[in-house]
């Protein structure tokens, strides 16, 4: 039982980080129609900001995820002023290299301002576990995956009963329709690249003690995130967060049984495959072009 | 009298509303023909279901072809009494429709603004063209001797159309006349034996439009091409089509020579409100 | 790609000088010959090794960028799977001249066969799918790559790095300057090659399938096979680039094969301009030998690590904001389709 359990739970941690990283690809792209390549180099930047007012400042955990907080949120409304709204005219191409660019300006930036040694991030909770059916789960664990839970849901929550939340949506399906219908757009964008700030910062917090914090510690989180998106779907909201924990269980499960070493790629390939039979993802819906 | 192009109960319905609703009519060869209808009347789909961008839910879109322009489809149609051939074209590729000799223009004119007038109308001839990739990566005999050949068959087109002078010039920034011309040498390149235009006048005043008209029935004269226009501007379909079908919500209406249509009670009913 | 006005606008009654000009072909044999006097006349000019070394890899890395322009310029397409490809090829140039014995030409053959093999199938399944799709795809594809040259040590030594000789060419053994010569020369046909690429009747398809998708499948260009074409050449150059690259440094490493190397191709191709050859080159050059040549020297900042990451993530940023109209291909490409029209009219003969 605890075979199956146990993996089964710990990815469910993993699938959190993916999710919340995935959300915010998804918020972007349903609102500035931008790929976010640098969504898992942003969340790395504000990341490491955590871990370095910890070792360095001193400060405890949560006051350095507060300031990790404001970090993202600084970031997010940079990139947007300084870049994202002074593209209204460019394609989806532009865009797209425009992220790529910004992947390379903070993971320059990251060892620069932060310094070029690793650096640890403690989890939340130090230690203890619960014991659920015979497999163990952290409390540190249990903390990640409801934090994940509970952002996603919130999320939904706001997107589907508040009136940021159907601003958020007038953006997503029609750009100038929204701003016809006086919904400030430029803001809800604004909001999207801050809010898609704060969960890759906290997608990096949540998988940083298990690696080293390095400018590289979220690719995989990046690379995760986006076929959570190319998985799920990018046409709903929930598609990715689904896409996210599947993700994180058909990992795992691949790695344990079939391949420590070559399980991630193992599922990588079989979403491929699984594209081709269903190109718009689990939740898509088909295009038709208008000629 | 040979169909070029039959129409024969073409459904397509979009989310549930039906653009196209067991619409049937037949063009015959060198035959200028109208299709007219009030706006959204569904005039673009039917071409769109032609030309295979939609794919109909149901009925048939027969092409008369010449049987050595089929190529790889030959198994796919059936011979005619004359030595023709009739293919079906729904589920055919896009890109495949323009081998048997049927090519459409567009509404907002999409040529390639880079290239100069000679090389856009080379494009029309594409599937012309036998050389492999490899070939012409490597300006082999081969893929030189072709690009010859067409290229002086694309001067001869524009020299028809009398833009000759302009070959070498980029199609951007051309007036908009010469554009509307390229596109029309672009379609002739392609040895049509079924032109279709996308709202030609659109965008024309009344001595262009005249000018359009008498273009029209040239290229049909010079080309043995039937004509298919898909026209919003009375004036034009009027003055040039012989035979005319209206639409109106995606059903037909009523079908005839000119004057018939003008008559037909229906189609004034369906044009009223209409500011024409 | 434009590189000169079709030879055809040169009247003939101008001379054989001003003809030579304007044909591409010549422009770029003088340009190799030019490329393959510089070990000998640096040396003359005191032109220090690593300069060399460092110049020899702006032209390995403008095959590559070669490569990719023709995908981003032509397709709209990106990837990021350009190191990966190249990795590929160096290691397989390394095991087939190396480990088996089979010479230059074989290791060369294989490093841009199989990738490419590789890459139509990543560009079959993707590209089926949407063009935006491609990006991801071979990033994940770049990843996986990566891991194999980690992991498979009968393959790539793994993180030891798989260590290579110069090769002997017809009968001569090469070393390093007479390996710049090899790269330049490569260059130049690569130049060639694409240059014939994007005229004739394969080129008019390119710029008909960039300019209007639609219109091009009216006029009978199968949209999937083009972009599968440009993705299949970005790939077979960047397979070349690769044993080029192994030939030149003889050795390899999993770590250089990263996905920053991928960006910077990238920016080559954005700060080059899209769709010319030339300024690919010179992209390269930008990208590559500044950092390497001049911002190391730097006092102070010299030393920063993440410099050259900056340099380059920041000038994509300011040449798509800033200099669309100065190269006129990011112009075509960042403007929307609508703004295409009254774009393009401006400046040509009314």
């Amino acid at each position: 039982m605890d075979q199956v359990l146990q993996p089964l739970l710990r990815s469910l941690e993993t699938g959190s980080v993916y999710a919340l990283a995935a959300l915010g690809i998804i918020i972007v792209w349903r609102t500035s129609l931008v790929m976010h390549f640098a969504q898992g180099s942003m969340g790395m930047f504000s990341g490491t900001a955590v871990a370095y007012v910890l070792n360095h400042w001193g400060l405890p955990l949560w006051q350095a995820v507060l300031v990790g907080v404001v970090v993202a949120i600084a970031l997010g409304f940079l990139v947007d002023f300084a870049v994202i709204r002074r593209l209204k005219r460019a394609t989806a191409v532009g865009k797209e290299i425009i992220t790529l660019g910004l992947i390379m300006v903070f993971l320059g930036a990251a060892p620069i301002i932060f310094g070029t040694d690793p650096m640890l991030l403690p989890k939340f909770i130090p230690s203890g576990d619960v014991s659920l059916g015979g497999a163990n789960l952290s409390y540190n664990g249990i903390l990640n995956i409801s934090v994940g839970v509970l952002i996603a849901l919130g999320l939904f929550f706001v997107l589907q009963k508040t009136k940021i939340g159907l601003a958020i949506r007038a953006t997503a399906s029609s750009d100038q329709t929204a701003r016809l219908m006086g919904i400030p757009t430029r803001r809800v964008t604004l909001m999207s690249w801050a809010l898609a700030g704060v969960l890759g910062m906290l997608a990096a917090v949540m998988i940083a003690p298990t690696v080293t914090v390095t400018p590289t510690f979220m690719n995989t989180v990046q690379v995760a995130a986006l076929f959570a998106c190319v998985l799920g779907g990018f046409q709903t909201f929930y598609g990715p967060v689904i896409g996210a924990y599947l993700i994180a269980v058909a990992a795992n499960f691949l790695k344990l049984y079939v391949s420590s070493v070559w399980g991630e790629q193992l599922m990588y390939l079989l979403i491929l495959v699984f594209l081709l039979f269903r190109p718009n993802g689990l939740i898509g819906k088909t295009y038709l072009q208008k000629v | 009298m040979t169909t070029a192009l039959s129409i024969e109960h073409l459904s397509i319905s979009f989310g549930g509303l039906k653009a196209l609703d067991d619409l049937s009519f037949a063009i015959e060869e060198n035959q200028i023909y109208g299709l007219i209808g009030p706006n959204g009347a569904g005039k673009t789909t039917v071409f769109n279901c032609v030309t295979q961008f939609y794919k109909p839910d149901q009925g048939r879109v027969l092409f008369t072809a010449d049987p050595d322009r089929l190529g790889r489809w030959t198994k796919k149609a059936v011979p005619s009494g004359d030595g023709r051939a009739v293919i079906d074209l729904v589920g055919l590729p896009v890109h495949e429709i323009i081998r048997f000799g049927l090519v459409r223009t567009f509404q907002n004119v999409e040529v390639v603004p880079e290239l100069t007038l000679a090389d856009n109308v080379l494009l029309g001839g594409h599937v012309d063209f036998k050389a492999t990739m490899a070939e012409q990566m490597l300006r082999l005999p081969r893929a030189r001797r072709e690009e010859k050949a067409y290229r002086a068959k694309a001067l001869d087109v524009l020299g028809f159309l009398g833009i000759a002078g302009l070959a070498n010039q980029p199609a951007g920034g051309q007036p908009y006349g010469v554009l509307k011309k390229l596109e029309m040498a672009r379609t002739l390149m392609a040895e049509p034996r079924l032109i279709i235009l996308d709202e030609p006048a659109a965008g024309l005043n009344d001595s262009e439009t005249e000018d359009l008209a008498a273009l029209i029935r040239h290229i049909r004269d010079q080309y043995q091409a039937a004509i298919l226009l898909v026209e919003h501007d009375m004036r034009l379909v009027m003055s040039v089509c012989e035979r005319i079908c209206a639409i109106s919500f995606g059903k037909f209406l009523a079908e005839g020579a000119p004057a018939d249509i003008q008559r037909d009670k229906l189609v004034q009913e369906a044009y009223l409100g209409e500011q024409e | 790609m434009t590189t000169a006005t079709p030879a055809r606008t040169a009247a003939p009654t101008k001379g054989l000088a001003s003809r030579l000009l304007h044909n591409a072909h010549a422009q770029f044999l003088v340009f190799g010959l030019l490329l393959c006097l510089l070990p000998s006349l640096g040396s003359a000019l005191g032109l220090k090794a690593s300069t060399l070394q460092t110049l020899g890899f702006v032209l390995i890395y403008s095959i590559a960028a070669l490569g990719l322009n023709l995908l981003l310029g032509y397709s709209g397409l990106v990837s990021l799977g350009t190191s990966g490809f190249m990795g590929l090829g160096a290691y397989l140039a390394a095991y087939l001249q190396d480990d088996l014995g089979l010479g230059f030409w074989c290791g060369v053959l294989a490093a841009v066969v199989i990738p490419t093999v590789v890459g139509l199938l990543v560009g079959v399944v993707s590209l089926r799918i949407r063009g935006i799709y491609l990006a991801i795809v071979t990033l994940c594809v770049s990843e996986i790559l990566l891991k194999t040259f980690e992991q498979l040590e009968w393959f790539t030594k793994g993180t030891a790095g798989k260590q290579s000789h110069y090769p002997s060419l017809f009968g001569f053994q090469t070393g390093r300057a007479s390996m710049f010569v090899v790269c330049a020369v490569a260059l130049v046909l690569v130049m060639m090659l694409t240059h014939n690429t994007v005229h004739g009747q394969l080129g008019r398809a390119l710029h008909a399938m960039r300019s209007s998708e639609v219109a091009a499948r009216a006029m009978g260009v199968n949209i999937l096979k083009y972009k599968l074409f440009a993705f299949a050449l970005a790939t077979a150059y960047a397979g070349l680039a690769g044993a080029l690259y192994l030939f030149f440094l003889k050795s390899s490493y999993p770590s250089t094969w990263n996905l920053f190397l991928s960006l910077n191709v990238i920016a080559m191709v954005v700060v080059g301009g899209l769709r010319s050859i030339f300024g690919t080159v010179a992209g390269a050059f930008i990208i590559f030998a500044v950092p390497e040549l001049v911002l190391k020297k730097l006092p102070v900042i010299g030393d920063v690590s993440g410099l050259p990451y900056i340099f380059s993530g920041i000038l994509i940023i300011l040449v798509i904001m800033f200099f669309p109209q100065g190269m006129k291909g990011v112009a075509d490409l960042v403007r929307r389709p609508f703004q295409r029209r009254p774009a393009s009219g401006k400046g040509a003969p009314a």
